[in-house]
């Protein structure tokens, strides 16, 4: 059988299906946990009065039941129901109702019938003073999603008697402000209100409420209401806000936007300084404070980047276009990016990146993570943003750079891993990275799984192939515009960059050697691994940088042993464009003189080629000077038989079975299996044939660069 | 320079050739912001100064105004970072103070139901606090207040100060000043007193018109020794009485430990240290090292443990005070004696320019 291993371009696959199955069997977690749920509704809804709370495990265990899902999904509105009749009953006395309030966040709405009695149950029960306050907070919270409001006004007389509880007054007049209608002011009811005013003094709640009736009937209110009135009522929905704007979150409501407007203004503003809120891209606005004295702005009129429409707009007005008042909200739109792309002024972009360091540094350093496993869904959004902004621009932010150099001393390698091994991919290659980048990167990467040791790679690889394709740009232009030295910049000559470059390289070798090691010659880590030196192989062909950097034996050797033929295929793909590279540069250097490639990269280069000639074409594996070494003796005694030829075209592991293939297809007849016999030159010729029609062209490549195909099958010569 | 030989000679030279000219001049560029700022190898030799000048009394009475000193003085003030100010300029102090009324009054009147008379009845003021920039590059200190006219106030009656802050640059490193592009005004260490949600609108005021940002500043450990040894260091001038510090310890469950140290006997303790180290050499003088700060911190743990066998090393130093003034570690600043204000905000200006991002 032909065993399948995974092919680079399988990696994103593999992991966004493992994100699925997580989600899948997180769905099943919850399907098993709704059982219970209902169970403990119907606990709720049954339990009999006087039951004793302290030390009553099953209400315990029950209650937080419901307090889970209400803080993950919310409660429907049954749920709610029950439970704000629990806890408005009074069955298990007070103390366990300030706890259900606060947990009662309704996933969609909440049933006019249960707001109505709860309200009624106020007349009833002893309830404390300050329970009875949470209980109006939480109906003014969740007013806007009472699903009608119709019995409410009908019973409006009767919250009206509330008035007189001093306490719980600011709160009814709140929510008698929300209910009253033309019919419902009274003249009764004003005269209250007017003795009210006049025991409490001029009270903002009472102002507010009857400047509503003054609204409605002027002629009843006969007060002059100050011109000046302190505005809006308080806000009362803190100990719900919060979580109630999670919930909503993670349902998907649309219903977030309007309680927020609907709620008078207090403290609003409060709201934005949660704690994400740092990670909210500003809205494109334009300069509100023009700068007068500038003459070049009066010759030529500036349009505000806000009133561009469409790209087409964007080209013809380019010139004379006005950044916005905050540079961050080029972020936000893909018009902007546009624009930002083509932006070189030096303060604009100093702006960008300080909004994008503090931003970046508040939310992921600063700040206190109360709660680091669960990831808001506006993190990941604004990461995505800022990756794809940076995809956009074909290169990073050096805020970004500075804020990952912290970070990665911090970091546990699994926290937003896409996102952040996405803008490590686009930190440039520069002299400084052994310290900043190196060092905490070795230290996660030896202490990862597995699947972080290969993102990890990709992420090498990717970096390694934007700043090479950044390079064989840079190096055209160099090579044709010499005068254009005053605008490149003082650190990133190019042998400094070639510097960078190779120990970039270097380091990747090293975690490499000792990764494959470390996860035993994983085949999915090996992969990852070849991809990086794929791209390494080629550095002076397709990008124009005379370097070439052969892996280290620790990368090598595994390849070459491993079992499946992928891996070894792909080594002899590898090895062929280093020899074409090699071969290529050396020429140049002939030719001009302007670099060189030193004899040890040769010599290196020569010495893997020679051991995988002996071993796979000239079946003699065990020759002095090669890195393999064993002792004659120990040989003998593992009593293989013709140990020489284990690793050659017919005998290596990865490549045996397609030995046996061929050998029954090529002698359908015999019952004796004899690999040998395909060593003779005909069939030896019939199955490289075999062997390349598999789709090993990495090894046809090979072959055909590196084996002299007149000479006879059995001494092949390497170069 | 080694140069590559490229050989492949592109068709479309011209083109190629513009392209790549505006894409490298903006890497280059990029590089540039941040070589300039000393980010790329830079960032981790961006420390706290390790050494500073011993604090003398400074009677700055002479060049700040009384009733801006009196207010500095007066409150405890909660500190933030802030990035430099993009088009900020000491000369349109008056159009701000309106546009930020205005704004404020914007923000106040959204989403009420009905409009119960509109009427600006927040009144800011923006002044220049002359006399606190000492080094030539710092920018002059602003000082922001709001006020309000209470809401059944008479006619005459005055106006109330609802709100305070300011922003100040003292001593900023002449480096870092230097490498910003003169478009910017680095006022780092933003102080506010007042209603939070008033501080909340004056943040996104200023973000949103000289794109910074803004973010809280702690006082660190390191800093609240450096202060707590500063302060001391005045005890000769001015009596500073008790030196209190407060010290978190992380066990179960947390501890709090109050430790007092009469003014006197700390100065002995810290006088002691100073001649120690003074014999060294005498061109330090008038200079105080980290060591010594540490010293003297470790002498005061000592005498602690001596007495309670409680290692105070082991927790946080989360508050300190003297007559002078106090520190919390969550950024809370309350400066009482003026003539040593400049030595206090010089380091904070230092903790703000530590915390910027480029």
């Amino acid at each position: 059988a032909i065993e399948s291993a995974l092919r680079p371009s399988d990696q994103s696959v593999s992991c966004r299906s493992g994100n699925r199955s997580m989600r899948v069997a997180e769905n099943e977690r919850r399907k098993k946990a709704e059982e219970p749920f209902v169970l403990a509704l119907k606990y709720f809804s049954d339990v009999q009065t006087g039951t004793p709370v302290t030390g009553n495990d099953e209400f315990e265990k029950n209650l937080v039941l419901v307090e889970r899902v209400a803080y993950s999904n919310g409660l429907s509105p049954e749920a709610i129901s029950i439970m704000l009749e629990f806890a408005m009953s009074l069955r298990m006395g007070s103390s366990p109702c300030v706890r259900v309030l606060k947990c009662l966040l309704p996933s969609s709405v909440v049933p006019q019938e249960a707001v109505v009695r709860g309200v009624v149950w106020l007349n009833v029960g002893k309830m404390p003073i300050t329970t009875q306050v949470l209980f109006l907070k939480w109906v003014l919270t969740v007013f806007d999603m009472i699903d009608a409001k119709d019995q409410l006004r009908a019973v409006y007389g009767f919250i009206f008697s509330f008035i007189t509880e001093e306490n719980l007054c600011p709160f009814v007049c709140h929510l008698l402000y929300l209910l009253t209608r033309k019919e419902s002011v009274r003249a009764f009811r004003v005269r209250k209100l007017m003795d009210l005013q006049s025991k409490l003094g001029r009270q903002p709640f009472l102002l507010h409420l009857l400047s509503l009736y003054k609204v409605f009937s002027p002629e009843l209110v006969a007060l002059s209401v100050p011109s000046r009135v302190k505005s809006g009522f308080k806000n009362h929905n803190s100990p719900w806000k919060v979580a109630l704007a999670a919930v909503q979150r993670r349902n998907g409501a649309q219903i977030a936007s309007a309680i927020s407007l609907a709620l008078p203004v207090g403290d609003r503003t409060s709201s934005r300084k949660r704690k994400h809120g740092h990670l909210q891209i500003p809205v494109l606005t334009s300069v509100t404070n023009k700068q007068p004295h500038t003459e070049q702005n009066s010759r030529k009129k500036l349009i505000p980047l806000v009133q561009i429409q469409s790209f087409d707009q964007l080209l013809k007005t380019m010139h004379q276009i006005e950044l916005p008042a905050q540079m961050g909200s080029l972020l936000g739109s893909g018009l902007a990016l546009q624009y930002l792309d083509c932006v070189q002024e030096e303060s604009a972009l100093l702006r960008l990146n300080f909004w994008l360091g503090c931003a970046l540094q508040e939310e992921f350093l600063f700040g206190s993570d109360d709660d680091a496993a669960h990831i808001p869904e506006e993190t990941l959004q604004f990461l995505d943003k800022l990756l794809s902004a940076q995809h956009f621009l074909q290169e990073g932010f050096s805020s970004s750079d500075a804020f990952l150099y912290k970070f990665l001393n911090v970091w546990d390698g699994s926290l937003m891993r896409p996102q952040i091994l996405g803008l490590l991919s686009n930190i440039p290659v520069i002299p400084a990275l052994r310290k900043l980048l190196f060092e905490p990167l070795t230290q996660l990467f030896f202490t990862s799984s597995l699947f972080f040791k290969c993102g990890l790679m990709e992420c090498l690889n990717s970096m390694l192939v934007k700043w090479l394709t950044w390079h064989s740009v840079y190096a055209l232009e160099d090579d044709l515009d010499i005068s254009l030295g005053s605008h490149t910049s003082v650190n990133m000559t190019l042998s400094g960059f070639k510097d960078s470059v190779m120990e970039l390289v270097h380091f990747v070798g090293r975690l490499a050697s000792v990764g494959l090691q470390l996860e035993g010659c994983h085949t999915l880590l090996l992969s990852f691994v070849l991809d990086f030196y794929g791209t390494v192989c080629d550095t002076f062909l397709k990008f124009g940088l005379p370097l070439v950097v052969m892996p280290p034996a620790g990368v090598f050797y595994p390849a070459f042993f491993a079992a499946d033929p992928i891996s070894l295929d792909r080594l002899a793909h590898i090895m062929h464009r280093y020899r074409v590279n090699l071969t290529s540069a050396k020429n140049q250097e002939k030719a001009t003189e302007a670099f060189h490639i030193s004899r040890q990269t040769f010599q290196e280069f020569n010495h893997y080629l020679v051991f995988m000639v002996n071993c796979l074409w000239n079946s003699r594996m065990f020759k002095p000077g090669m890195d393999v070494r064993l002792s004659e003796e120990l040989l003998q005694k593992s009593n293989v038989p013709q140990y020489w030829t284990r690793f050659d075209l017919i005998h290596h592991p990865a490549l045996m079975s397609y030995a046996f293939d061929f050998h029954q297809k090529c002698w359908p007849g015999r019952k004796e299996m004899d690999l040998n016999s395909i060593k003779v030159p005909e069939p030896w010729s019939w199955y490289l044939q075999y062997l390349f029609n598999q789709g090993f062209d990495g090894l046809k490549d090979f072959f055909q660069s590196n084996i002299n195909q007149h000479s006879s099958s059995g001494s092949a010569e390497a170069c | 320079m080694e140069r590559p030989q490229t050989r492949r000679t592109p068709l479309s030279g011209g083109v190629e050739k513009r392209m790549s000219k505006s894409r490298s001049y903006r890497l280059s560029l990029r590089s540039c912001v941040s070589s300039r700022l000393g980010l790329t190898p830079g960032w981790t030799t961006r420390r706290l100064n390790s050494k500073r000048k011993a604090p003398k009394s400074q009677n700055i009475t002479n060049q700040v105004s009384p009733d801006h000193l009196a207010l500095l003085v007066k409150h405890e003030w909660q500190l933030s970072y802030v990035s430099p100010l993009y088009h900020f300029r000491h000369t349109q102090l008056k159009s701000y103070a309106r546009q930020l009324s205005a704004f404020i009054a914007a923000e106040k009147q959204q989403g009420l139901a009905v409009e119960v008379g509109i009427q600006d009845s927040f009144k800011v003021s923006f002044s220049g606090v002359q006399g606190l920039a000492v080094a030539d590059d710092d920018p002059e200190t602003v000082l922001i207040q709001v006020h309000t006219k209470p809401v059944f106030a008479q006619q005459d009656d005055p106006l109330k100060l609802v709100w305070s802050g300011w922003l100040t640059c003292c001593n900023g490193s002449p480096e870092y000043l230097h490498s910003l592009p003169k478009d910017f005004t680095c006022l780092p260490l933003f102080g506010s007193s007042g209603a939070q949600n008033l501080t909340s609108l004056v943040k996104s005021w200023f973000q949103k018109n000289f794109d910074c940002s803004f973010g809280p500043l702690e006082i660190n450990h390191t800093s609240l020794e450096w202060l707590v040894a500063l302060w001391t260091n005045c005890n000769t001038e001015t009596n500073i009485q008790n030196l209190k510090m407060l010290w978190t310890l992380p066990v179960e469950p947390p501890l709090q430990v109050t430790y007092v140290v009469e003014g006197n006997d700390a100065w002995d303790l810290w006088s002691s240290l100073q001649q120690r180290s003074e014999g060294d050499g005498g061109e330090e003088a008038g200079w105080i090292g980290i060591e010594e700060v540490t010293a003297f911190m470790q002498g005061l743990k000592n005498h602690f443990y001596r007495h309670f066998r409680l290692e105070l090393s082991a927790g946080n130093l989360s508050q300190v005070s003297t007559s002078l003034g106090s520190a919390k570690c969550n950024g809370k600043i309350k400066v009482s004696n003026s003539r040593y204000m400049i030595t206090t905000l010089t380091l904070l200006t230092e903790c703000a320019l530590l915390k910027m991002p480029v």
